[in-house]
C-alpha cells in the first residue's frame, strides 16, 4: 500500500516538475511584425511567424484554462505545415488584441471600408441539434459495424444451441428455453446500443454545445464546446471546395453536415477543414453564398434540387457486367468445378448488385455554372460537393474502349483539397468544360489559396 | 482600357486540337533494355533454384519434376517485350502558352491538362539506364495530395531540360495576388 502511494507521489513530482522545465524553456515574444517562440530543453525550437502570413486564428479553451481566463491559440498560416505554431496558456485579452490585429492586417490589404470588428451570427445549434449530430455521427455508425460481430456470434449461438439434444435438454428444463435465451441477447444488445447512442451524444455536447457560426468580413468563425470550448477560424479565400453530406440519419431528419475544405499537404489524415456540424436544408443556400460569396448565383447543395443533371445509363451496364454478371458467374464456375457443389447461391448477387448499382448511379449528377460547378454522389446517404473552376489544378478526361465507343467520358477534376470524379458523361461536353475550365484558370489574376 | 469580350464556348481554344509530341524513339529501346534485363535477372534466377532444388532432392529422385520452372521467364518475357511496343506510341504530350497537355494509357485512355500558373514544382530525373539511353523524367507537382503530380517519362535529356526551363519560366511569370 506505502509502496503504491510512493509511486505515486514520484509519478507527480516528476510531472511537476516536468512541466516546470518545459514551461520555463517556454519563450515567446510579440514583435511588431512577427511572433517569435523558442521553446524545447533538449531539442531547442525557434519560430518566427510573420503577421501577414496569418490566416486567421484558431483558440482552445480547456476547463482549468477557463477559471484562470486563458487560452491556447493557434496560428494558421499560409505557408506549409511548419509554419504552424501554437501558444498554450495566454491571457484571453492578449488573444482577442492579436485577432484584432490580424483582422485589421488583413483588411489593410483590401482597398475597401475602414476596418470594423463587425460579426454577424449566420447559425446556432440547440440541444435537440445535439442529439440529432449524435445520433448521425459516424462515431455512432462505427458502433453499429461493432455490433455486427455481436449479431454474428449470437447467430453462431443460435447455431450451436439449436441442435437436438439443446433443444430436447430445453423442453425438459422448463427454467431455461431457447426464446428466453434469445431475449436476453437481445435485451443486452439494445441496451448496448442505447449506452452507446447516449455516448455520442454526450460527446456531441463536450464538443458542440453552444455551437455558434460566425461571419467575419472574410472568415468564418465557429464557437462551441461544454468543458473545453473551442473557436476555430477559417479565411473565405483559402477554401478549396464544400463538400454537404448527408447520411440515411440525417437525411430522416432533414440536415446536412458541412464541411470547408482547404489546401492539404498530401498526407492522410491531414485533412484540414472546418465543420459545420449540423444545418437545416434550408439553410444551405445563405451558407454556400457566404462561402462562395455569391460567385456560385444560381447554385444549390441540397441534393434534391432540380439543377442536377443525370450521368450516362450506360454506366449501369458496364457496372453491372463487371460487379455484378461476371464475378457471379466467375463465383459460381469455380464452385461448380471444383467444389463440384450445384450451389447457386452467388446468382443472388447479381440482383442485390443491380440494386446496389442503380442506387449508385441515381445518386450521381452535376451542375454546371458561370464559376463553379456542383457534384453529386452517395449510395445510402448523399454527398455534394461545390468548388470554384478557378481553384482547379488540373484536370483529366479519362475513356476506356467501351467508353470511346460509345461518345462517353470520365472526368477527374484535382483539387488541393482532393480529387472529384464524374463518370460516364458526353465525351464532348467533357472536353467543352475542360477547355472552360482551364480558360477560367488561366484567365484569372487571383491566386488560388 | 479595360476589356471584357464576350466569350462563347465555341470559340475557346481546345485542348484537343494540338500538335501531339510523341516520346523520344530512344524510349522503346530502353523500355525493351530494362525488360531484357529483368528476364535475365529472372533466368539467373531460376537456374540456381534449378541447381538448388537438384540437390535437395536428389537422394528422393523428384529433381527433375521442376522444369515447369522455365515456364517462369517465358510468362514474364512476352507481355514484358510486347507491352512497351504498345504503350509507348499512346504516350504524348503538347505544350501550349498556358498549359500542358499529356496522354497516355491503352485501356484507360487519360488525357490530362496541367495550367502553368498551378505547377508548384518541377523535377528532373533519371536513372543510370535511363541515362545510357539519354532519357530523363519529368515531374510536375502541383498542389494537392491524390495524386498531384504528372510523371513524363521518356523525354530525350535535351528536351526535359528545354521543358524544364520554359515550365518555370511560365510557372515564375504567373505570380498572382491572394
Amino acid at each position: 500500500m506505502t509502496r503504491i502511494a510512493l509511486g505515486g507521489t514520484v509519478l507527480i513530482v516528476i510531472t511537476v516538475i516536468l512541466s516546470f522545465v518545459q514551461y520555463w524553456f517556454f519563450r515567446y515574444q510579440i514583435t511588431d511584425d512577427s511572433i517569435l517562440i523558442r521553446e524545447g530543453v533538449l531539442k531547442k525550437s525557434q519560430l518566427n511567424i510573420k503577421f501577414e502570413r496569418i490566416q486567421a486564428i484558431s483558440t482552445e479553451q480547456n476547463v482549468i484554462f477557463r477559471a484562470f481566463d486563458l487560452v491556447t491559440a493557434k496560428f494558421d498560416t499560409a505557408g506549409s505545415a511548419q509554419q504552424e505554431g501554437n501558444l498554450p496558456a495566454i491571457k484571453s485579452a492578449l488573444a482577442n488584441s492579436l485577432k484584432d490585429r490580424i483582422r485589421a492586417g488583413n483588411k489593410l490589404t483590401d482597398t475597401e471600408e475602414v476596418p470594423q470588428s463587425q460579426s454577424e451570427l449566420l447559425l446556432t445549434l440547440k440541444a435537440a441539434d445535439m442529439v440529432r449530430i449524435g445520433l448521425s455521427s459516424d462515431r455512432a455508425l462505427i458502433f453499429l459495424v461493432l455490433l455486427g460481430p455481436i449479431f454474428e456470434s449470437l447467430r453462431n449461438w443460435i447455431g450451436t444451441s439449436v441442435d437436438d439434444s439443446t433443444v430436447l435438454t430445453a423442453m425438459d428444463e422448463p427454467g431455461f428455453t431457447l426464446a428466453g435465451g434469445i431475449g436476453v441477447m437481445v435485451f443486452v444488445v439494445v441496451l448496448l446500443l442505447l449506452f452507446l447512442a447516449a455516448a455520442s451524444i454526450i460527446a456531441t455536447f463536450l464538443r458542440y454545445q453552444g455551437f455558434q457560426l460566425r461571419a467575419e468580413t472574410n472568415a468564418l468563425r465557429s464557437t462551441g464546446g461544454a468543458l473545453t470550448k473551442h473557436e476555430h477560424a477559417i479565411n473565405l479565400g483559402k477554401i478549396q471546395s464544400l463538400v454537404a453530406s448527408q447520411n440515411p440519419l440525417l437525411r430522416f431528419f432533414g440536415c446536412f453536415r458541412l464541411q470547408a475544405k482547404q489546401a492539404s499537404s498530401g498526407k492522410p489524415g491531414s485533412e484540414n477543414q472546418f465543420v459545420i456540424p449540423l444545418c437545416k436544408a434550408d439553410q444551405l443556400p445563405m451558407l454556400e453564398n457566404r462561402i462562395f460569396s455569391d460567385k456560385l448565383r444560381s447554385f444549390d447543395l441540397r441534393p434534391t434540387s432540380g439543377a442536377f443533371q443525370p450521368i450516362a445509363r450506360n454506366y449501369l451496364r458496364s457496372r453491372f457486367i463487371l460487379i455484378g454478371l461476371v464475378p457471379a458467374l466467375i463465383a459460381i464456375s469455380f464452385d461448380f468445378m471444383l467444389l463440384r457443389s450445384l450451389s447457386l447461391t452467388f446468382l443472388a448477387w447479381i440482383p442485390l448488385s443491380a440494386l446496389v448499382i442503380l442506387t449508385i448511379y441515381r445518386k450521381y449528377g452535376y451542375a454546371t455554372s458561370t464559376n463553379g460547378m456542383v457534384l453529386r454522389k452517395g449510395f445510402l446517404g448523399y454527398q455534394t460537393t461545390a468548388f470554384l473552376y478557378r481553384k482547379v489544378q488540373r484536370i483529366s478526361i479519362t475513356q476506356t474502349y467501351m467508353q470511346e465507343r460509345k461518345g462517353l467520358a470520365t472526368m477527374r477534376f484535382y483539387l488541393a483539397s482532393g480529387s472529384a470524379k464524374l463518370p460516364y458523361v458526353d465525351v464532348h461536353m467533357a472536353r467543352q468544360l475542360r477547355d472552360y475550365v482551364l480558360y477560367k484558370i488561366e484567365s484569372t489574376h487571383r491566386a488560388w489559396h | 482600357m479595360f476589356e471584357n469580350a464576350e466569350i462563347t464556348i465555341e470559340d475557346l481554344p481546345q485542348a484537343e486540337a494540338v500538335e501531339w509530341q510523341s516520346m523520344d524513339p530512344r524510349f522503346v529501346r530502353r523500355k525493351l533494355t530494362g525488360s531484357v534485363l529483368g528476364i535475365a535477372s529472372v533466368l539467373v534466377a531460376v537456374t540456381v533454384l534449378q541447381y538448388i532444388l537438384a540437390a535437395a532432392f536428389e537422394d528422393t529422385g523428384l529433381g527433375r519434376s521442376f522444369g515447369w520452372l522455365w515456364l517462369l521467364p517465358v510468362i514474364v518475357a512476352v507481355p514484358s517485350l510486347v507491352w512497351p511496343l504498345i504503350s509507348v506510341p499512346k504516350v504524348a504530350y503538347a505544350i501550349r502558352d498556358k498549359d500542358i497537355i499529356y496522354k497516355s494509357g491503352v485501356f484507360w485512355r487519360t488525357v490530362t491538362a496541367i495550367p502553368f500558373n498551378r505547377i508548384q514544382h518541377v523535377e528532373k530525373s533519371s536513372t543510370p539506364l535511363d541515362r545510357r539511353f539519354h532519357i530523363a523524367t519529368l515531374q510536375l507537382f502541383t498542389a494537392g495530395g491524390s495524386g498531384g503530380d504528372l510523371n513524363i517519362h521518356g523525354l530525350s535529356t535535351r528536351t526535359a531540360e528545354k521543358l524544364r526551363t520554359f515550365i518555370l519560366d511560365r510557372v515564375g511569370s504567373s505570380i498572382e495576388q491572394a
